[in-house]
């Protein structure tokens, strides 16, 4: 009985110690993460729209990020955005829930600052509480708009899908007449020397420059790459060819990956579902929002 | 077991007379799996070798404390304790090479040489013998991981931590998964050749 | 040999439990709805119903589960000949991994009625299964649990032994390490224990079976009792916490990547046994010999799944 007792003393006392040790670097680590996150992510949306490796971002240009939720009630369902209003700390956000066939229901504003819009959990606790009782909010995705001057200049969309594995993670970067400016891979998981290789900016530039009317209709085809067209998207030849070969393949299909056609097929078909679907949902949200005439930073 | 082991003597044991990787042929999986780049080797290298040597000195530290009894669950403990603060450390300040690693930073909690050299070694032995055995069996499997990541990146992809080496492709093949068996079998049948002329040529002597 | 005739009946008694809820499904007005090709969906009614209302594509809305604001097209829906099944057909290709939901206005005076179409669940349980057994083998494709397998699988009894034990020990404790993270890894926002709790229940279990058994069945635990110290060594058993963790699976899904990391680690086992026997017949050269050519021939193996992969039965 004292040998139990001895035994179950012990192991509390050195799980408490393992429970203190744990938590300590959890306190530590968990601000630190967030921090790291978020630069990482600042860096990829500059890389993209092209001020990649230090080059100075003008002051003229300004990311404004929409958050968009699924509100689903007792009998039915809304999308719900948050938009933001200004770009100051006090401006706050905007909340505008719009039915499913794009008819406004409600906007009012939310004061949430732009830290906190920042940390999902308070983020979705302002949602919780703008949208009527009984309504579950659901965060769906979030969106970049890139303004120069106010002018838009490019919307930025995050996505994930089924990769071959498991989930690809991409930004995609796209202009207001949702021609491709270019994607990055953020996560996944597919296989060195195969899947892997859609990291690789050969493959990535294959998407650069594709018009919308292109990317709906993109397919993937099993053929090596034509070798000029393989020397533009290593960037081997000059400025000006790449251009011009570019032009010449923008509505071609994309060239798969040497056994990766279904993780090639995967990316083509995920970068396609998410324009698509973002090209639908901020016509509706723009027309909302001119309708209605609410001011928004962008 | 004598006591007079200096702790070059402890290293240098962990890196060749009984290295993890080689030797005692335990915690094979990381090195099939991830060691695809020099980079991996050195930064899963880092975490073993941090878990190795914490655990070892930590358990070294309670020797007096732990009842025999649960002496294996202590160890689990222990070992998952640190296994679980380098895994946030990584997580939150090198996001990159964390995700390249994936799970296998985690799977550090199920390596069997972990709890050998807790079992074989730190329960017995003062704290210092103890963390330079600790850092011995670390710095053993890194290197036996940056060896084989060696051959691997620059057989595979022509590169060596990065940087194009070669400006071509060798064989394509040593960067795919299933090379990492080759990889490993061929080392180990080149270390027992060595091992074999040695002998021979002693015996003729 | 008997026990393990036994082991295997009682496994697959418990397999046809869980699945039998799956067949069983609520009446209604649909009685069945499949995707057919990757344009078309086919409904089937229960009774007749009104052509008119049935072919009129106005009566329709039909959206992704997770996109509800985004209609999808359709260009026709054909009532078929027999008047109780008809086929919607859409004018762009639907994406056949997402539930689709399907409302139809006025059908039979009622308002709305309202569907959803998915790939056959089990199919899709099946494809986790077989995906952990062959495509995403543990040994061979994922590189796991490879000190005990180089260590079991010098003898066929061994390997069969070890692998029996092993796949019993993983559904136990990823079932349990399912229970723990959805009903309080989750709620508390613990996540970061991960590693402790699922090692800890790993070695729970373990050392429950070891005690049951040894009550229950002293002839099965001398047969196997050995294998049950191995198991806590094998990185799978804490790999597949890790994974249905990091997938969300619900809970038949982490049954099936148990019982799929399990067979696939028997069958693994049990591949490199049958080649063993045959090696230590073979004239090996000194330098190879023990693990050098065990690599060699699993590294074979690995290139031999790696044709599994885009492996799609469903």
């Amino acid at each position: 009985m004292k040998d139990i007792l001895t035994i179950v003393i012990r192991l509390t006392v050195s799980c408490l110690l393992a429970a203190t040790v744990m938590g300590v670097c959890l306190i530590f680590t968990s601000n630190a993460k967030k921090h790291n996150e978020h630069v990482k992510e600042q860096k990829v949306m500059y890389s993209l729209l092209g001020y990649s490796g230090g080059a100075t971002i003008p002051d003229s240009l300004a990311m404004h990020e929409v958050y968009r939720y699924v509100l689903t009630g007792p009998s039915k369902q809304s999308i719900a955005y948050l938009v933001p209003q200004g770009h100051g700390e006090e401006k706050g956000f905007l909340f505008v829930n719009i039915n499913l066939d794009g008819e406004l229901i409600e906007a009012k504003p939310v004061s949430l600052t732009e830290a906190q819009s920042l940390d999902p959990e308070s983020r979705n606790k302002a949602m919780l509480g703008a949208a009527d009782t009984g309504y579950d909010v659901q965060f769906a995705d979030k969106t970049f708009v890139v303004t120069d001057n106010g002018q838009r200049i490019a919307y930025l969309l995050g996505g994930k899908f089924q990769g071959f594995k498991t989930f690809i993670n991409v930004m995609v970067a796209v202009e207001p007449n949702f021609s491709l400016i270019g994607f990055e891979v953020l996560e996944h998981e597919e296989d060195p020397g195969l899947g892997a290789e859609i990291e690789q900016e050969y493959f990535k530039n294959q998407f650069k420059g594709k018009p919308f009317a292109a990317l709906k209709e993109i397919d993937v085809v099993k053929a090596p790459i034509p070798e000029e067209y393989l020397k533009a998207l290593n960037g081997k030849i000059s400025e000006k060819d790449v251009l011009k070969v570019r032009e010449q393949y923008k509505d071609g299909d994309i060239y798969a990956l040497t056994g990766a056609t279904i993780s090639t097929r995967a990316v083509a078909n995920g970068v396609k579902g998410i324009v698509r679907k973002f090209a639908y949902r901020v016509e509706v949200l723009d027309k909302v929002l001119t309708e209605q005439q609410l001011a928004v930073s962008f | 077991m004598a006591n007079d082991k200096s702790s070059m003597q402890l290293i240098s044991r962990g890196i060749l007379s009984e290295n993890p990787i080689f030797k005692l042929a335990l915690s094979m999986c990381p090195a099939v799996g991830i060691s695809t780049t020099v980079m991996n080797g050195v930064l899963l290298g880092i975490a073993v070798l941090f878990v190795q040597v914490f655990s070892s000195v930590t358990i070294s530290i309670f020797k007096n404390m732990i009842h025999p009894r649960i002496r294996i669950p202590t160890y689990t403990l222990t070992i998952a304790t640190w296994v679980t603060v380098i895994d946030l450390v990584l997580a939150a300040y090198m996001p990159e090479a964390y995700a390249k690693m994936g799970i296998f930073v985690k799977l550090i909690v199920a390596f069997a040489i972990i709890t050998m050299r807790l079992e074989m070694f730190a329960c017995k032995e003062s704290v210092s013998d103890s963390f330079w055995d600790g850092l011995g069996m670390g710095l053993g499997f890194m290197v036996g991981m940056v060896v084989i990541g060696f051959f691997r990146e620059l057989l595979g992809s022509g590169m060596i931590l990065g940087h194009d080496v070669l400006g071509f492709k060798p064989l394509l093949f040593f960067i795919l998964p299933s090379a990492g068996f080759f990889v490993v079998g061929l080392m180990m049948a080149f270390f027992n050749w060595i091992e074999i002329y040695y002998k021979r040529s002693k015996g003729l002597k | 040999m008997m026990t393990l005739g036994n082991i295997k009946s009682i496994v697959f008694i418990a397999l046809v439990a869980l699945l039998v809820p799956i067949f069983v499904q609520a009446e209604g007005l649909i009685v069945d709805q499949t995707f057919h090709g990757d344009k078309e969906i086919v409904v089937t009614f229960a009774g007749s119903v009104d052509k008119a209302v049935v072919e009129n594509v106005k009566n329709y809305t039909v959206f992704e589960e997770p996109d509800p604001d985004i209609r999808l097209k359709m260009s026709s829906a054909i009532l078929g000949v027999d008047g109780k099944s008809a086929t919607l057909v859409f004018a762009e290709p639907l994406n056949t991994i997402e539930t689709h939901v399907v409302s139809i206005e006025g059908l039979n005076g009622e308002e709305k009625t309202v569907f959803t179409v998915s790939k056959s669940y089990l199919g899709y349980l099946f494809g986790i299964l077989i995906s952990a057994l062959l495509i995403n083998n543990f040994v061979f494709t994922k590189y796991l649990g490879l000190c005990v397998f180089f260590g079991t699988s010098k003898k066929k009894e061994t390997a069969k032994g070890m692998g029996v034990v092993f796949t019993l020990v993983t559904v136990a404790s990823a079932t349990m390490s399912w229970f723990f993270y959805n009903y309080i890894l989750v709620p508390f926002d613990l996540n970061f224990l991960q590693i402790v709790v699922f090692i800890g229940l790993t070695s729970l279990t373990v050392q429950a079976v070891d005690t049951v058994l040894r009550k229950v069945n002293p002839v099965l635990f001398n047969s196997f009792g050995v294998f049950l110290v191995l198991v806590i060594a094998n990185c799978v058993i804490i790999a597949v916490p890790l994974i249905l963790a990091n997938n969300h699976y619900n809970l038949f899904e982490t049954l099936m990547l148990a019982l799929g990391a399990g067979g696939g680690f028997l069958l693994a086992l049990y591949l490199m046994s049958s080649v063993s026997e045959r090696m230590q017949l073979a004239d090996i050269p000194p330098t190879f010999k023990g693990l050098p050519i065990s690599f060699i021939v699993a590294g074979q193996f690995a290139m031999a799944f790696l044709g599994f992969s885009g492996l799609q039965l469903f």
